[in-house]
């Protein structure tokens, strides 16, 4: 079973702390946890929420659908009173309401000798009480977590939780809540863990401009810089942030920039430097809606099509698009090691999502592990830059390593300077294209997720992994998932035998966005012919229960 | 250490300043102590850009306008790297002004030779950033009417910690500037190198220039910044007819890799070696 509590209010008001606390105290508590937040593009105001789902099963999509509202405000209340499920309870943050379990959170934190930002606290102790868990199970969490802000901060805010608890406790209402499943304690979201990813693969220089919702990275990676010894650089443009990661991996380092579509739009002049110069850069995109600025903190998974063209001219890069934390940590990876083994872009398509997506997971291997660089350390006399190989990958030296070292944007000879040769011109764009061949043999393959027959297959890429599988879970033994964690590049004949070998009567593409471009990529590859198309471009992710109800009509 | 040595034939016109420009760096290089084998020469497009190609040495052309983003991201990746960028006046002040601007805040130890011909040579004679009022090309039919881009103050009011000014045609003053220049190690190192342009710029001319530019004195002290900034603004035709040569400014700001607390293990490359 699972309960969906969602704590909406104001931005500033403490909806995010809220949410983050209660979620590292349940998953501390052995449930299975899945966050998610909807927020405005404002610092203050508007109406934002965080749902925190929790179960006694390991979750993968939120839920529209909520048990428990922590309404923070008056607005809250009345535009989410609607979501509320039968039997569900309504925390008002405020005078008696009708049917609500009123509590004036900041009030009763100064009463208890807290200050008002305690109301956070006050409400997580509330929602412990509605919930019938051990109060001593959310102070372990939040002695954990504030114990580094002095003695006198922390004893208030356990003062707090426990007035909210009696307070919930109190009020005579109650919901029955999964127990405890010895799931991991560990939380992560999308963000922190491509972070966390880059960080132990190595990563010397993360240079950004900042954009929602792929900031998130960029400050998780600016926090544990310091200890993994990274140098962070905020850039004064995409532009200038793609070019000085071309130069950093050029000089010797794995080099990162994180980026949302706008941002990324801006660097594809770099990113075909990249491709031509042969350089090894690792650039996280974070999808949300577009065009242009669109809908800055929503999420979509429009970009698809985009990374996988941008840059002029031609040139091999490979995608990946995890749908989880733990994907996301494992393909950031790949996503290093790949770019190195074959000298060429590798781009990490997220969403906001997965960005801000929380959940459990084993932990995440914090072990710093540098992946292989792929560097000739003692180039012999005569090295060339761009030697022309059966595998189209030059091996690799860097400046100062003795060799003349050359980087060079234009069609360029073996030791990287201009020529306007034709011949010389074919050999090169033939030895580039070589790498795709690799690339390709060595890609992520489609996971299939359910029944090996069905007879309805959902295809997706990226987060909507967890909505479609939890759809299938919904839907019995009748439906299966097939994910692709690397929608370029791929196998297509692999692609079409894993699709077939589902032998499902009916086969449905499920993305976040309003034209199908993962279908229209499957087809052109001619991994798939026919297939009916599920898209959402709301602004909004799919839920399970949103594929499933989608899947019977 | 043997000198870099250059191309015997290059894609420039016959009168073109870089060819003097491509004669002095090796013998400022050599001159200053440089060690080619640590040495990345740094470009982005246009014809001084082309520099790099003509040398033997570790060379990055990149982008138009990105030179200053690549030799940020190549000395912040090894420190330890000389890293010297050939750049034109459209490169670094019209497409890559932003960057111009930026890594000078940050004081990035690069030293930036910037070929200052007043006029785009790559695509056939448009205006640059440094075109001089009424000068007329066949874009700008009825003459430029925008204010000339002042590379040397706007260098001085950013606090770059060297910023020079030398003449081609001058070639012994190209080289004591070059190889100052060189020698300055912490910081930013910009030289503004006036450089006539045969083929696309008829006003600009060699005459043009020896008429103009004057050797700043002895008794100049680049550390006074107001003195520094009123010889900036020192052009031509414009109330004085001088174009002051020689080290304008200096500046004893802390250069940004000396700032980062991550580098005082070593250069980054150093630190995943060991990792």
């Amino acid at each position: 079973m699972d309960v969906n509590l969602r704590i909406a209010g104001e931005a500033g008001q403490g909806v995010d702390t809220t949410g983050r606390v209660l979620t590292g105290a349940f998953a501390a508590l052995g449930l299975h946890v899945l966050a998610s937040q909807n927020y405005m593009s404002r610092i203050r105001g508007g109406l934002n929420w965080f749902d925190v789902r929790i179960g006694d099963i390991e979750l993968f999509s939120s839920r529209k659908q909520t048990e428990l509202l922590v309404a923070l405000t008056s607005e809250a209340l009345e535009k989410l009173r609607g979501d509320v499920a039968e039997g569900g309870i309504v925390l008002f943050n405020g005078a008696a309401t009708d049917g609500a379990v009123a509590v004036e959170l900041e009030k009763v934190a100064k009463q208890v000798g807290g200050s008002p930002i305690m109301a956070n606290t006050v409400a997580a102790g509330a929602v412990f009480g509605l919930l019938g868990y051990e109060l001593d199970a959310l102070a372990a969490h939040v002695t954990e977590t504030l114990g580094g802000k002095g003695a006198e901060v922390l004893q208030a805010n356990l003062a707090c939780a426990r007035k909210g608890y009696e307070l919930g406790n109190a009020s005579g209402r109650g919901l029955k809540a999964p127990g405890p499943a010895g799931a991991p304690s560990a939380v992560y979201s999308g963000s922190e863990a491509v972070g966390l990813a880059a960080a132990t693969a190595g990563v010397k220089f993360v240079t950004a401009y900042p954009m929602s919702p792929s900031t998130a990275a960029f400050t998780y990676l600016a926090g544990i810089a310091d200890e993994y010894g990274i140098l962070i650089q905020q850039a004064e443009d995409e532009i200038s942030a793609i070019n000085m990661i071309c130069g950093a991996v050029y000089g010797g380092v794995p080099a990162m920039t994180t980026t949302s579509g706008g941002g990324f739009a801006l660097m594809t002049e770099g990113l075909s430097l990249a491709g031509v110069a042969e350089l090894p850069v690792v650039i996280m995109v974070a999808q949300r809606p577009g065009p242009a600025t669109g809908l800055p903190t929503h999420t979509a998974q429009e970009d698809l099509l985009f990374v996988l063209h941008a840059g002029h001219g031609e040139f091999p890069r490979a995608v990946f698009a995890p749908g989880t934390p733990e994907q996301a940590y494992a393909l950031t990876r790949r996503a290093f090691e790949v770019a190195h083994r074959y000298r060429t872009p590798a781009i990490i398509l997220t969403d906001q999502y997965l960005a801000d997506m929380l959940k459990n997971s084993s932990p995440l291997d914090a072990s710093t592990r540098p992946i292989d660089r792929c560097l000739v350390e003692k180039p012999a006399p005569g090295y060339l830059s761009y030697r022309v190989t059966d595998s189209g990958v030059s091996p690799r030296a860097l400046p100062g390593s003795g060799a003349i070292v050359v980087a060079d944007s234009h069609e360029h000879t073996e030791d990287g300077h201009i020529t306007e040769d034709p011949d010389v011109r074919v050999r090169m764009v033939d030895k580039r294209r070589r790498k795709l061949d690799g690339m390709r043999a060595e890609a992520v393959p489609p996971e299939l997720y359910g029944p090996k027959r069905a007879g309805h297959l959902l295809i997706c890429w990226g987060s909507t992994y967890g909505p479609a599988r939890e759809a299938a879970d919904i839907l019995g033994g009748s439906t299966a998932v097939l994910h692709f964690a690397q929608p370029w590049p791929f196998d297509a004949t692999a692609a079409r035998r894993a699709i077939e070998s589902v032998g499902a009567g009916r086969v449905t593409c499920v993305e976040s966005n309003a034209t199908g471009q993962f279908a229209s990529l499957l087809r052109s590859s001619g991994a798939l012919d026919e297939a009916e198309l599920m898209l959402r471009y709301d602004s909004w992710p799919f839920t399970a229960e949103d594929i499933a109800a989608r899947c019977a009509s | 250490m043997s000198p870099i040595q250059t191309a015997a034939e290059t894609a420039w016109c016959p009168g073109c300043g870089n060819h003097m420009i491509l004669k002095a760096v090796p013998k400022a290089m050599e001159a200053a102590g440089v060690d080619p084998t640590s040495l990345v020469l740094v470009s982005g497009i246009g014809q001084a850009a082309k520099l790099p190609h003509y040398t033997r040495a570790s060379m990055f052309n990149g982008l138009h306008g990105r030179a200053l983003s690549h030799a940020f991201g190549i000395k912040v990746a090894n420190h330890k790297l000389k890293v010297v960028i050939a750049s034109g006046d459209g490169d670094m002040y019209g497409e890559g002004g932003n960057h111009f601007v930026h890594n000078i805040r940050r004081n990035v130890s690069v030293t930036a030779f910037v070929h200052n011909n007043q006029v785009y040579g790559l695509t056939k004679g448009q205006a640059s950033p440094t075109s001089d009022l009424g000068f007329t090309t066949k874009i700008d039919t009825h003459g430029v009417t925008s204010l000339p881009f002042n590379p040397i103050a706007l260098a001085i009011v950013l606090d770059c910690p060297f910023v020079a000014r030398t003449f081609c045609g001058d070639k012994e003053h190209m080289h004591e500037t070059m190889v100052a220049a060189l020698k300055h190690v912490d910081g930013f190192a910009l030289v503004d190198i006036l450089q006539p342009c045969p083929s696309f710029n008829r006003v600009n001319t060699y005459p043009w220039y020896r008429e103009r530019c004057r050797r700043v004195d002895g008794s100049h002290d680049p550390f006074d910044r107001a003195r520094a900034l009123e010889l900036a603004f020192r052009w031509g035709d414009s109330g004085a007819t001088e174009i002051p040569i020689g080290i304008i400014y200096r500046s004893n700001r802390p250069s940004y890799e000396s700032q980062q607390p991550v580098l005082k293990k070593g250069t980054l490359v150093e630190q995943l070696a060991h990792a």
